[in-house]
């Protein structure tokens, strides 16, 4: 490095071999062989693409599936029924007895009943969050919000998504995706936050699909190519980015730009790839299993979860809704306030109980069935309960001081309840549970320590989950 | 002997020193009868030393060495296992209570001294989630079994407390890393004693390449240098060692020396025996200086034009020209913004664009950069007819503009002490409230707030006058009472006194010795995308510059020349330092922080979103501007709101690259890291293919105007890359297009492979 090159014009590169045209030629197409014959993701991917310091879970999850209940269901009206209250309390719905003594489900949930012996209940849920925005936040990353804010804004100074937190400490090596969320971005007014990596990077948001798993012409998108484009063109593309790039021979010495064509090695391996294409694919899947997770996008949804777990996925969060909804049969989610004079039990029967009685026991009997709900955490829940106390719309409103969250597989217990709550549900009466212990319990699930350290855009650091996780629920 | 005398004698805690240490924390003694009773009965213990075991000096400090008082352990919000002492000991009456008051004092035993809980469960006789802190009739072991003997004194009113720290060494570049280096602590207390703590200091390393045991006795695990924060009750001592591979055939080569930066880097360099990298040759450079000053790489006409100008002052020129041209002002525009929140929610469009108008101009005027801050930290009025009142109107608390303006304009970062005494610097609870009484005074006129979501009270649309209430103090949760107002070396604000007048004073006193540091050291960071200081907001006593001496000339030559942003840009760009290459040397390839090669590293959002539009020849929409307009210079976030309105694929593009939302005021929001999502958007995405395929973009033109391949390759390569082809890259780039039957489409493959290129995405 002894000739330093003062101002003057660039010098010919010594070092250049002189190519024929024909050359040329055959070097494309040996390019083009080792970009097909690398066509396998976890043959490619680099260690760079890892995170660091990442420790391979090992706990008995080895995937969630997070469905979450945008809007709040009603814990007494699904799987913490009052039947001995007062009549303003316990609603119209009458309880029905399920495969577990003593643990009754609402009436509209039969297919539930059936399946009750696979499930833990929690149901003294707690916390003091009024919003959904702000509620949604605690509920998707088990930390409290600075504030009880109903539109709370989502910066990068809030806490990550829990999946997020899973692709930082035990990402997926394999070459399919650690984190997949779909099929909307959820908001309340603006953005929920909650739903990404925020100040882990965006290296850690999802892989995020908003496209809706229920249309027959669903795949990801991005394994999709614009009309002009096909892969024997983008290989010839990349052939020549090679060519460009070794003669600046920045990927010889610059940690950052081996970063950038890994990822273009991974791009283009998963554009190649069955597995990550055939996890997306749910036209592989017979007619009679679609049509019993149900022909909606909430079922579809859930199938896809089953496949992307099977693949190795593991983290999934599917939005039961892209809104909170509550005054309509046939969208949105679970706030039902009985506003502009609609009434919460005639929609929630039609709408609400019905897609969750069919989804909910088909996924888990899959699951069971196929030998992948002990390593599977099926986590179902809202961001609160609802009133006990009936409004004078004939409905409820939101309730965070009690509410239930229903677990199944993953390592927890089968047909089990934890913690009550008390005559009416309105507060725990026993073993309360906040979201920091709901946090803790799934990465404790998942093999990763609660305690593990997280640092803050200011660099402060804080425990991936704030709360101790709830051992009674372990199988 | 394999050690190096330090080369350099900067007293690391200067830039603290500045400002005197704080007075301490007034909090109400409360008296311990059957403490009282304690002390009377028992005999007065001892310490190794002869001295008797103190409770505030040698206690305190055992809990911080064993660890029992960190965040993740007792010292955690919500204490662990029951038990709970204060953050880091910053807090010793609490920690007293705790540890022989609390459920009657059950931890300590002094009757039977050895079976407190205090020593079973950290030498691990009796089971501890911490696991051992230290070892049976070890030293912890014998000052706490001794405090406890003698009846857990609390020697409050006694006790000398400590003044300063000195840690010797405290710079070393030290060869090899075989050589154990042994750092001795010495405490000076207000009764004018000092002794060696050494072995009841803590040693916290900022990065893991070293190992430092009880005896402060250093070894290195690889080369590398780190700094050491030494901690000693109260007080820190940043220590800094420097591990190189032993070089016996160094010798010193580099470029000329051409100005001050280049003295004080290769001095440097010299001392860690590194060898810069040659400077850059012109490609490099040209498309370096126009990314840097104007967020955008030259047109290859203009890249041409340089790179063949045969003048030996072509560079300097370059520089002097891209400075006064309006995309400096408007590149420079886009930081600010950043930092000042400017975004359409809470400012609304016409605030948005009155206040980034507002801003571009003054970096277009050269307006200096005191007179600059002070504007912002004095505003007031009406947030239309006033642009710099939208930097509170932002900002809607007193806590939040506390921690924004000490973060924007001096670096520091208060936050921790919102909470607790900040465990790395001084900052004290007292100093983060009474700093937070200067903003209380903030307040709005609403005129008219015409939101659309009437639920969110972040939204504002439509004039509001800022106002001032200067008898406005916010109030301390500790006592429940108004925090004093005051400056961070503790002068009052005077009653009566515009607080906001007095502190924009203070920030921008040519003694202040934040500001100016600050501002040269974003200038740095925008240079060579790391500050001197990095974090570039965080200045810290136990996060010292790489190179002090640099940063103090530099804000001093800045301070001295009117706080010329210009002036100190300039002075940069025409070093030798700023103009070596980023290919590195057996020497230097491990080095990215004392500037001795370019550190390669990706591009902004925007300038890559420029880049590509400029080189496809095709322009990008952004919702809400009209058509040509570049990303650099986009007012605010999202002129129509994602609610409303789609975002454009361009609108996108900037937040998947990393544009900021605007939502924090640290330079931290901006990400530049690459994702794989991004990748896909340029190998799959709408964006890219949509510019590609226009049938009027510049490869469109070039087809229509019957230029050959061989025009076409060359001239691609100068419009996207900056460069002429090299022999193979015209060679593969015509065997490639002259073997495809459809021209139009192996020339966009062709364009898609430069674009691609890691040299375009990359700023090297």
């Amino acid at each position: 490095m002894s000739d330093s090159h003062p101002d003057n014009t660039p010098q010919p590169r010594a070092h250049q071999p002189s190519v024929a045209p024909g050359q040329v030629d055959r070097m494309l197409r040996r390019r083009f062989l080792q970009i097909g014959g690398a066509g396998f993701l976890g043959l490619t991917l680099p260690r760079l693409l890892r995170a660091e310091g990442a420790s391979a879970g090992s706990g008995p999850a080895k995937s969630v599936i997070f469905l979450y209940q945008f809007g709040g269901p009603s814990h007494l009206d699904t799987f913490d029924m009052k039947p001995d209250a007062a009549e303003g309390i316990r609603g119209p719905l009458s309880s029905i007895p399920s495969v577990v003594p003593g643990m009754p489900v609402c009436e509209h949930l039969p297919e539930m009943a059936k399946v009750m012996d696979k499930v833990t209940l929690i149901r003294s849920m707690h916390h003091t969050m009024k919003n959904h925005n702000s509620a949604s936040y605690y509920a998707l990353t088990g930390h409290a919000p600075p504030v009880d804010d109903i539109r709370l804004r989502d910066s990068d100074e809030l806490f990550p998504a829990y999946g997020s937190i899973v692709d930082r400490f035990s990402p997926n090596t394999d070459g399919m995706p650690t984190f997949v969320a779909y099929p909307h971005v959820i908001r309340d007014g603006a953005i929920t936050p909650g739903q990404r990596a925020t100040f882990l990077g965006k290296a850690h948001d999802p892989l995020l699909v908003t496209e809706d798993p229920n249309d027959p012409n669903f795949a990801l998108p991005e394994l999709s190519l614009p009309d002009t484009l096909d892969v024997g063109r983008l290989q010839n593309r990349r052939a020549l980015q090679q060519i460009v790039n070794q003669q600046a021979r920045l990927l010889d010495y610059s940690a950052t730009a081996r970063g950038i064509d890994a990822y273009y090695e991974k791009a283009l391996s998963m554009l190649n790839s069955k597995r990550v294409r055939d996890a997306f694919d749910l036209s592989a899947e017979p007619d009679s299993v679609r049509d019993r997770y149900g022909r909606s996008e909430y079922g579809q949804s859930c199938l896809l979860a089953r496949r992307l777990v099977e693949s190795g996925v593991r983290f999934v969060n599917v939005y039961f809704s892209s809104s909170i909804g509550g005054q309509s049969k046939t969208s949105g989610g679970w706030d039902t306030h009985g506003f502009n004079n609609t009434r919460m039990y005639p929609i929630i029967k039609a709408r609400h109980l019905p897609i969750t009685d069919q989804t909910l026991p088909t996924l888990l009997n899959d699951l069971d069935e196929r030998g992948l709900l002990d390593e599977t955490l099926v986590v179902w829940m809202g961001e609160f309960g609802r009133t006990p106390k009936i409004n004078a719309n004939i409905s409820r409103d939101h309730w965070p001081q009690c509410y239930t969250v229903l677990l199944a597989g993953g390592g927890v217990k089968r047909g089990f309840a934890y913690g009550e709550s008390d005559r009416n549900g309105t507060y725990p009466a026993v073993d309360m549970v906040r979201p920091d212990d709901l946090a803790a319990t799934m990465f404790s699930l998942l093999g990763i320590d609660p305690e593990t350290e997280i640092r803050d855009p200011l660099d402060r650091p804080f425990p991936i989950a704030a709360g101790r996780p709830v051992t009674g629920v372990f199988a | 002997m394999p050690r190096n005398d330090p080369t350099f004698d900067v007293t690391p805690q200067r830039l603290c020193d500045m400002f005197p240490p704080s007075a301490s924390r007034a909090v109400s003694h409360v008296p311990f009868l059957l403490a009282v009773l304690a002390i009377l009965c028992a005999p007065t213990p001892v310490t190794a030393g002869g001295r008797p075991v103190s409770f505030r000096t040698d206690v305190m400090a055992v809990l911080s060495t064993a660890g029992c008082n960190q965040g993740t352990c007792h010292g955690n919000a919500n204490g662990k296992g029951g038990f709970k002492l204060s953050l880091r000991g910053d807090d010793p009456d609490f920690d007293f209570t705790a540890l022989a008051r609390d459920l009657s004092a059950r931890r300590v035993n002094p009757a039977q001294p050895a079976d407190s809980l205090l020593l079973l469960k950290p030498t691990m006789q009796l089971a501890h989630e911490g696991g051992r802190r230290f070892e049976f009739d070890s030293l912890e072991y014998r000052i706490l079994r001794d405090w406890i003997a003698g009846g857990m004194r609390d020697d409050r009113d006694t006790a000398p407390s400590v003044t300063s720290l000195q840690v010797t060494p405290q710079e070393l570049i030290v060869n090899g890393i075989d050589e154990p280096v042994p750092l001795r602590v010495e405490a000076t207390f207000s009764d004018g004693s000092t002794r060696d703590v050494t072995s009841l200091a803590v040693f916290e390393p900022s990065e893991p390449i070293v190992d430092i045991n009880r005896d402060g006795i250093v070894s290195a695990e690889r080369y590398g240098e780190v700094t050491i924060a030494v901690r000693y009750l109260n007080q820190r001592f940043p220590v800094r060692l420097a591990y190189i591979p032993d070089r016996p055939d160094y010798v010193w080569e580099g470029p000329d020396e051409r100005n001050e930066v280049d003295r004080l880097v290769f001095a440097r360099l010299k001392s860690l025996k590194i060898t810069p990298s040659p400077v850059c040759d012109d490609t490099v450079f040209v498309r370096r200086a126009y990314l840097d000053l104007l967020g955008h790489p030259p047109t290859g006409e203009e890249a041409r034009r340089f790179v063949e100008d045969p003048s030996p002052s072509k560079r300097a020129a370059l520089v002097e020209e891209l400075l006064q041209r309006p995309g400096f002002a408007e590149f420079q525009a886009i930081r600010w913004a950043d930092l000042l929140r400017i975004e359409e929610k809470t400012l609304d469009r016409k605030g948005v664009e009155n206040f980034h108008g507002w801003v571009r101009q003054q970096m277009a005027r050269n307006r200096p950069m005191d007179e600059f801050a002070r504007e912002l930290i004095a505003a007031r009025g009406s947030t239309y007819a006033s642009p710099p009142a939208n930097y509170y109107r932002a900002m809607r608390d007193p806590l939040m503009r506390a921690e924004s303006t000490a973060q924007v304009f001096l670096g520091l970062r208060l936050q921790c002490a919102k909470c607790h005494n900040h465990p790395f610097d001084r900052w004290t609870q007292d100093d983060y409230y009474g700093w937070a009484s200067v903003f209380a005074g903030v307040d709005y006129k609403i005129l008219e707030n015409r939101r659309r979501d009437r639920n969110d009270k972040h939204e504002f649309v439509g004039e509001q006058i800022v106002w001032i209430d200067p008898a406005r103090r916010v109030k301390d949760p500790r006592t429940g009472k108004d925090a004093p107002a005051r400056f961070l070396d503790e002068a009052p604000l005077a009653d009566g006194e515009d607080p906001l007048l007095a502190l924009a004073d203070w920030v921008t006193r040519p003694d202040n010795p934040y500001f100016a540091r600050l501002m040269v050291n974003r200038v740095w960071h925008q240079l060579f995308g790391r500050g001197l200081v990095q974090p570039i907001d965080d200045f810290r006593m136990t996060n010292p510059p790489v190179h002090p001496e640099l940063l103090d000339w530099l804000a001093e030559d800045f301070v001295a020349n009117g706080y010329d942003l210009r002036h100190t840009i300039r002075t940069i760009m025409n070093s030798a330092v700023y103009q070596l290459s980023s290919e590195p040397n057996d020497t230097n390839a491990g080095d990215e922080t004392h500037a001795s090669r370019a550190v390669v590293r990706r591009l902004d959002a925007e300038q890559l979103l420029d880049a590509i539009a400029q080189a496809i020849g095709a322009p990008v929409e952004f919702n809400g501007y009209p058509p040509g307009t570049r990303a650099t210079q986009i007012a605010g976030v999202h002129a129509i709101r994602p609610r409303y309105k789609r975002p454009t694929p361009g609108d996108e593009f900037l937040m998947l690259f990393g544009k900021p939302p605007r939502l924090q005021s640290c330079d931290c929001e901006r990400s530049n890291e690459p994702t794989l999502a991004q990748t896909f958007e340029l190998i799959s995405g709408p964006m890219v293919d949509r510019l590609l395929t226009r049938p009027d973009n510049t490869l469109g033109r070039w087809l229509s105007d019957g230029r050959g391949n061989e025009e076409i390759v060359r001239d691609l390569y100068w419009t996207v890359l900056s460069r002429p082809p090299s022999k193979m890259e015209e060679d593969a780039a015509l065997g490639y297009l002259q073997q495809s039957d459809n021209r139009r489409a192996a020339c966009e493959d062709l364009l898609w492979s430069l674009l691609n290129a890691a040299e375009f995405s990359l700023r090297r």
